[in-house]
């Protein structure tokens, strides 16, 4: 009973990471159709941020989370300015400019800091285990559940209780009427992006103590993410986590049962038969253009 | 036996009915009006036949066979062809390529392997040369005026060679002469091929039509040759009373 | 419909000029220069692939990686098989190591060569089409195939890398025995085995052409502007679609065999997600339209990435994504959109200039004859 208990919540750390990543995403997606390839880069400079103010300034994760969020979302807005914003209108070649980002990002990375593995440390005061019984839980990983849960909370707030939300959800629904009333649409498209990225590189920062930081750590992550934004549905943020959760657990799960391996390979496998019969996910968004 | 039946079809969309235990028969070589007000479920109806709707009750037969729950292109292969309400043509291919995509007589991949010209004899130059197209044949059918979309269409119905042709509109956005002329074809195409058409303009109705059906909120409002729906108090009603902005 | 197939005709006959006398010539006839490009062409090869089925008919596949490590590793297991005859049971030397009792069944088929070149074909096809029928009967479309054939590819590499007893895993197939075909021994450094890959390659363009010039391929063009008006005219979408997919996936099969042959090994990175991104990228840049352009992007963004990477190590992966952001916002229809814009537009000068001066003419000449005669003819 332990083992499964122990299983059980080794799903929920998994896909408390995967929330955080997938938020982001599904924002970007969601609001403006954009399929952000280049995600995965951004959690990869969010962990490359908190390792380099941990070596050079001496900072702890989580002091420097505000200011990794901002580095980040300013990465973001430039993305976004530079090339994405072009492509607004071809949905399926955003794919391809946004894989190339990632290339330049990552290999930017590869020349600036070399491609070793690097580790960053765990904040100290949530080293150390809680144990109920025989399950035995990381106070970092308990740590990474709840706060997952608060980025999700605030996202919401942000979606549903702001103005900023509130703009940006006209937008989503008719881009061309609420230009009418006065949105300026790119700039609301700009920010929505910018906040995408940046809640990527808190996720990045926050798996830094539990994964090794390579440039190319991104790339399998953001397919992961991609397949929860689009099982959860579009414009749902209930979905998103939702799907976390049952990605997360599906695997621990099914490695559980099997190996490692092949339980992620039956986990992209029900995935693949979820999209094709239920192609607009699990929560589908009731208007949506 | 009639070629094309009706049985109490219906549908619903959420709570509206929008048709409603319809009853049709039409004989082979037929040209059949449908006309009624503003969602009387024309367009509806139109879609359940050609299988882009499913019907949530009744029956659809044609040649006595039960066509229900075919998918649509099943439905096309048996003879069903259907115009759209604003022209839908193949706006990145040339007339001849929409012609030669409508002529689908064989429509299997292995058969579509074989093909690699598109013969531009026979029935292809008729239905060319009956819509006046024959000087366009390479060009876009995006860059053809709205005029000749519209004939397009119908041309690639009468390449398709459908017995039952289903045209909700097809004179819309049409000049008067253009109309008259669309008319003529369709009087022509009687006998040979069955129609059903919808349509608001009753100088055009008027010219093409034999047997009028006159539909309101999803069921039959009144049947018959135009004189006799046009004084029928029901029809009046219909278009008078609530829903009335005088379609007649 | 004439004037695009001579132009077709012409641009062929360019291309196998090029692949035949050109660059052999240009190579100085040297076996690693040639060898090197014969890489370039079967990387070529797998990005027209790709062209067949998102140019032709709009289907996006991320997954086209899947289908190529396929028919690579087939062709692998052939020569892995031979160059294990003096093994004990013939066990290829992995398999010793990771303690695999006998042969697996599903390696047996593979002792012969004709089982296995049709195998690489086909299987690969297969799989298409069970993909296709899966995705296609559900009108799956756009992003959602992208995402699906994606998660295929991820799932299929990680199988590959774990069942190592039977793949080799992360190492994949090396040490692996020349091909021996009707007698002709492939020497992968030799002229011969240069026009051996070429002549694959032109062989599959034009069988590609072919599929693209009939009726099937208007129909997957009409498809990919309006896949519901198609099924109106009694066409079951789905099923060409599936064609279209499968016809793609046996030709990237016959790729990868022709890739495990030029490199001598097969590993599991030809099933990685950057590889199968790479592809899309060099279809992109030649242009998705076109058979050729798609290839030729194939051949010409890897021959830079040959060269250029011997000039800076690093700095090439950078210039590649630059290139490709650059390309898919200024000229989304690759190398062909530019050129055949440009084409289309001396071609419409021309014309114009000669209708200018057949009229200028007819005026002058009705002007001296007095006649209203407009023709001039």
């Amino acid at each position: 009973m332990d083992v499964f208990f122990n299983q059980a919540f080794a799903g929920l750390s998994m896909a408390s990471i995967l929330l955080m990543v997938a938020l982001g995403l599904a924002i970007i997606y969601g609001a403006m159709g954009v399929i952000n390839l280049a995600h995965g880069e951004f959690v990869m400079l969010g962990a490359y941020s908190a390792w380099l103010l941990q070596s050079y300034l001496g900072l702890g994760i989580l002091a420097s989370l505000p200011l990794i969020f901002l580095m980040v979302g300013l990465i973001g807005l430039a993305v976004e300015r530079g090339v994405v914003r072009w492509l607004y209108h071809r949905p399926l070649d955003t794919i391809l400019a946004t894989w190339g980002i990632g290339i330049v990002l990552q290999q930017l990375v590869r020349m600036g800091v070399g491609s070793d593995s690097r580790y960053v440390a765990r904040p100290t005061i949530l080293d150390g285990n809680v144990a109920i019984g025989g399950v035995v839980m990381s106070n970092y990983r308990i740590f990474l559940v709840f706060f997952s849960l608060s980025v999700l909370a605030a996202t919401w707030y942000l979606l549903t209780r702001t103005e900023f939300g509130t703009k940006l959800r006209a937008v989503i629904q008719n881009k061309e009427i609420s230009e009418c009333y006065g949105i300026r649409t790119d700039r609301i498209y700009a920010l929505a992006f910018a906040y995408g990225a940046g809640l990527a590189g808190i996720a990045g920062a926050l798996v830094t103590p539990l994964v090794s930081v390579t440039p190319g750590m991104g790339t399998y992550l953001v397919v992961d993410a991609f397949l929860v934004v689009i099982v959860g549905g579009v414009g749902s943020l209930l979905g998103t986590a939702v799907a976390s959760g049952l990605v997360g657990e599906a695997t621990a799960l099914f490695s559980f049962l099997m190996n490692d391996t092949l339980g992620r390979v039956a986990v992209l496998l029900a995935i693949i038969m979820l999209i094709r019969f239920k192609p607009q996910g699990l929560f589908p968004d009731k208007v949506r253009r | 036996m009639a070629q094309l039946e009706l049985q109490g079809l219906s549908v619903q969309f959420g709570g509206l009915r929008a048709v409603d235990g319809l009853d049709l028969s039409l004989e082979q070589g037929e040209l059949r009006c449908l006309l009624g007000p503003n969602g009387a479920g024309k367009s509806t109806t139109l879609d359940l036949i050609c299988g882009r709707t499913t019907p949530t009750g009744g029956a659809i037969l044609f040649d006595g066979r039960d066509m229900t729950r075919l998918p649509v292109f099943k439905r096309a292969r048996v003879g069903i062809g259907r115009k759209f309400q604003t022209p839908t043509v193949f706006r990145e291919l040339t007339v001849v390529e929409n012609l030669e995509i409508a002529r689908s007589a064989r429509p299997g991949v292995l058969s579509s392997l074989t093909v690699f010209r598109s013969r531009l004899q026979g029935r292809m130059r008729e239905v060319l040369d009956l819509v006046e197209l024959g000087d366009e044949l390479h060009t876009k059918a995006g860059n053809l005026s709205h005029g000749q979309m519209q004939w397009l269409e119908i041309a690639m119905l009468l390449m398709q060679d459908a017995r039952l042709i289903l045209m909700d509109e097809p004179t819309a956005g049409m000049t008067i002469q253009e109309t008259r002329k669309t008319g003529e074809i369709f009087n022509s195409l009687k006998g040979s091929h069955t129609m059903i058409v919808v349509e608001h303009d009753m100088s055009f109705v008027r010219q093409i039509a034999e047997t009028v059906t006159v539909m309101d909120q999803g069921g039959l409002l009144a049947q018959g040759s135009i004189e006799e729906v046009e004084n029928d108090p029901a029809v009046r009603e219909a278009y008078l009373g609530d829903g009335g902005n005088g379609h007649a | 419909m004439n004037r695009n197939f001579s132009f077709d005709c012409i641009g062929y006959a360019l291309f196998a000029l090029l692949l035949l006398v050109v660059v052999p010539w240009g190579l100085g006839f040297d076996g690693f220069e040639l060898n090197t490009f014969a890489r370039y062409l079967t990387l070529g090869m797998v990005a027209m692939a790709l062209a067949l089925s998102w140019g032709c008919a709009g289907i996006l596949n991320l997954g086209q990686a899947a289908t190529f490590g396929l028919g690579a590793y087939i062709m692998a297991m052939h020569l892995k098989l031979k160059a294990s005859v003096n093994m004990p049971d013939g066990m290829p030397d992995f398999m010793g190591w990771t303690n695999v009792e006998s042969l697996p069944w599903f390696w047996e088929p593979f002792h012969s060569l004709p089982v296995t070149i049709a195998a690489g074909l086909l299987v690969p096809a297969a799989v298409a089409a069970v993909m296709g029928i899966f995705m296609f009967r559900g009108r799956i479309t756009g992003v959602f195939v992208a995402i699906i054939t994606l998660a295929f590819l991820v799932a299929i590499q990680l199988v590959f890398v774990e069942e190592q007893r039977y793949t080799g895993g992360e190492n994949g197939l090396t040490g692996l025995a020349p091909l021996e075909l009707f007698g002709w021994t492939a020497d992968n450094y030799s002229l011969s085995f240069y026009y051996f890959v070429a002549g694959c390659l032109i062989c599959a363009l034009v069988l590609a052409l072919a599929l693209v010039r009939s009726k099937v391929g208007l129909v997957l063009r009409a498809i990919k502007e309006n896949p519901d008006r198609v099924r109106f005219f009694g066409y079951d979408v789905a099923r060409y679609e599936t064609l279209a997919f499968c016809a793609s996936a046996a030709i990237a099969g016959w790729a990868g065999m022709l890739y495990v042959l030029v490199l001598e090994f097969a590993s599991p990175t030809y099933m990685g997600v950057p590889f199968s991104l790479a592809i899309v990228i060099w279809c992109a840049v030649g242009g998705r339209d076109s058979l050729v352009a798609a290839a030729l992007g194939g051949i010409i963004v890897n021959m830079l990435e040959g060269r250029l990477s011997d000039l800076f190590v690093d700095g090439w992966t950078l210039f590649l994504g630059m290139l490709f952001i650059l390309v898919v916002l200024v000229m989304p229809r690759g190398l062909f959109g530019v050129f055949h814009g440009a084409l289309a537009r001396v071609i419409a000068f021309y014309r114009q200039a000669r209708l200018e001066r057949r009229e200028s003419l007819a005026i002058s000449r009705s002007v001296v004859s007095g006649t209203h005669d407009k023709g001039g003819r």
